[in-house]
């Protein structure tokens, strides 16, 4: 508790499949293990030895978890007897923690197909089919989205035509780095050539898309999901029957009284935050800080110039 | 005599996947490494004091096991449905080999950092090693694909044990039609929706099956009753999010290449100048506006001219809101009033 020590239920799991995979591979060299597991040498090592020391009741030498000593000193781990024990099931939570996330990429609609073959191998492979699933909420079209899939696969620059959410467009060359989803919205992150910097751009706003020969130069951003950073925190009153709206922004702050609710979040895009507070437009009482302001001021314009 | 709880906890595995029958607490507090055994020299608190400190850390190591996903079974007395003893079924227990290719070994990783911080963080990592074990691929850091929920939620890993041991739950929860109110459910199901998690769920209350967004249950979720106390209805009936009702028809104003979702469940009736005419069906006028009205402009609505009129009355009213833009310190309302 509050301590470095690793906890307990992580740590024999990984002992459990120590030994599960070293049954299946033979034998593997400490190293390969670290790597494998993602741990250091060093707790290879612990693990190991602690693997060793381990048993049926009773603790006569057949009763113990056994590796070849000699192979041992060379730095291979080769296991001799694994006394019937191996790595155990997906627990409720780990099945439901790792299903879920691979079906909200999925549903996202722009993830790589090896997301849909791992989800359904996964799926196949519980007990549990429904515990969890996640419901598509994007707009993505499927051929923009296997465009940038391709692209960041052959890492090639990708020519597109973007849409703000002004409906400005602009012709743009990009060299795309990741598919990331924020919320159920796929947004690829890139290099753009125009701008000269790391953008995010939402794949919904791509109106279409084609593969360019040019190859990636610039390296990914060194902050994966640097999309995520707020840029600066909202404050927004609304008619408290708004609620509703309001509560789903990512970390929001409320409070309720006099009828009037005001919420407190960080915003990252904001031309998203706009469209939403565009919808509850007739409870709104403020909107801050400016650049949010102005944002939905020039969304609202544009709906009233379609609209009329 | 301390011992690594790891060690302690693999010594009880190995031992209950040997044991032939079961092994009684007092066999496993006997022969397990790491237990302090009974000691009949001791002076009778003492053996008291060690007897409920056994009990206790034995009752920790179970939870820990039921954590770990390991089918700890109870063994019964016959005549009087005591607990007499426990074992391991190491068959029912193992992890199924799946052979997943680099590739989808990366996808897999992405779950860490989906649940980074949530209470199914540490059940992400722990499903990732497990994964790690039975295939030659490591699940490792993707690089070309991310993913991230914002809202989630502290509820989710109690409402996913307790959904698997068929335990109903009660939380008090805020709707926008009840207000605050204490609900009893069946739990079905964990949604996931535009970064959001949900509950479908059977409301004992209501009768009927309700979806709960989990940001709305306030303080902690408690289970009730006994494991077991209801099935899960195969197939399970689709959730409604509010979509019951009459149909109705809506033309909606789309530019070239924008509002893919319109188009792909509406039916294209043409064209109008620079608008593309697609046409579909909607059960409530509000869903049909906000959607038009997220499109910021590059959609709107033709007919029905009431929905229209909703569109331009919300913008109009927003823009009013946009153009003042005030800092933020004067925001805060609540001292305004």
């Amino acid at each position: 508790m509050g301590t470095v020590a690793e906890r307990t239920a992580p740590r024999v799991t990984r002992l459990l499949g120590l030994v599960t995979y070293l049954e299946r591979a033979g034998e593997a060299s400490i190293e390969e293990l670290a790597e494998h597991f993602g741990v250091t040498s060093a707790q290879v090592r612990r693990d190991i030895e602690l693997l060793w020391v381990s048993g049926v009741p009773g603790h006569a030498p057949q009763d113990l978890i056994d590796f070849d000593a000699w192979a041992f000193d060379e730095g291979v781990i080769r296991l001799t007897n694994s006394q019937g024990v191996g790595q155990v099931r997906l627990s409720p939570r780990e099945g439901v923690a790792l299903i879920g996330a691979l079906s909200a990429v999925v549903a996202g609609g722009a993830a790589p197909q090896a997301a849909h073959t791992a989800l359904a191998k996964l799926v196949d492979a519980v007990a549990d089919k429904d515990a969890v699933r996640s419901v598509t909420t994007a707009s993505v079209d499927p051929a923009v989205a296997a465009t940038l899939r391709d692209a960041i696969e052959c890492r090639v620059v990708v020519e597109l035509d973007y849409a703000d959410a002004n409906d400005r467009r602009t012709s743009r060359v990009i060299e795309p780095h990741r598919i990331v989803v924020i919320d159920g919205m796929p947004y690829v992150e890139c290099w753009c050539r125009r701008a000269g910097d790391y953008r995010t751009l939402r794949v919904d706003r791509i109106m279409s898309a084609s593969m360019g020969t040019d190859a990636v130069t610039a390296p990914a951003s060194e902050t994966p999901g640097f999309s995520l950073v707020p840029k600066f925190e909202a404050v927004v009153a609304a008619d408290a029957p708004a609620r509703w709206l309001l509560e789903s922004f990512p970390g929001v702050q409320l409070e309720e009284g006099d009828g009037v609710v005001t919420a407190r979040f960080g915003v990252a895009d904001v031309s998203a935050v706009a469209g939403q507070l565009l919808t509850i437009g007739t409870a709104l009482r403020s909107v801050g800080p400016p650049p949010l302001a102005r944002e939905l001021a020039r969304q609202a314009r544009a709906v009233l110039a379609a609209q009329a | 005599m301390t011992i690594d709880p790891a060690e302690r906890l693999l010594n009880l595995i190995i031992a209950l996947t040997h044991a032939r029958v079961r092994m009684t607490r007092a066999q496993i507090r006997a022969t397990v490494v790491g237990y302090e055994p009974a000691d009949a020299h001791l002076a009778p608190d003492d053996v008291r004091r060690r007897e409920a400190a056994f009990e206790r850390m034995f009752e920790r190591d179970k939870e820990e096991l039921r954590r770990m996903g390991i089918p700890l079974r109870t063994v019964l007395d016959p005549t009087h449905g005591d607990a007499i003893g426990y074992k391991i079924d190491a068959s029912d227990a193992a992890m199924p080999g799946i052979a997943f290719t680099s590739a989808e070994a990366a996808a897999l990783a992405l779950a860490a950092e989906y649940w980074q911080g949530a209470t199914l963080g540490p059940d992400a990592h722990q499903g990732l090693t497990k994964i790690a074990s039975t295939s030659s691929a490591a699940p490792r850091t993707p690089l070309t694909l991310g993913a991230r929920a914002s809202s989630t939620s502290d509820a989710t890993a109690t409402l996913v044990d307790a959904r698997a041991r068929r335990l109903a739950v009660a939380f008090d929860y805020t709707s926008a039609s009840a207000g605050l109110s204490r609900r009893t459910v069946e739990p079905w199901q964990i949604i996931l929706r535009a970064g959001a998690e949900y509950l479908y769920a059977f409301d004992r209350d209501r009768g009927e099956p309700r979806t709960f967004r989990l940001g709305r249950i306030h303080g902690s979720v408690t289970t009730v009753g006994k494991e077991g106390a209801y099935t899960i209805p195969r197939p399970l009936p689709k959730p409604s999010w509010g979509d019951t009702g009459a149909v109705h028809h809506a033309v909606v104003g789309l530019r070239p290449e924008a509002g893919h979702a319109i188009r792909r469940r509406g039916r294209a009736l043409g064209t109008e100048g620079d608008w593309d005419l697609v046409e579909v069906q909607y059960r409530h006028a509000d869903a049909i506006k906000d959607e038009v009205l997220a499109l910021a402009g590059r959609a709107r609505v033709m007919e029905p001219a009431l929905i229209a009129q909703q569109v331009e009355r919300e913008a109009a009213a927003a823009l009013r809101v946009g153009e003042v833009p005030i800092d933020a310190e004067s925001a805060g309302g609540g001292d305004r009033g």
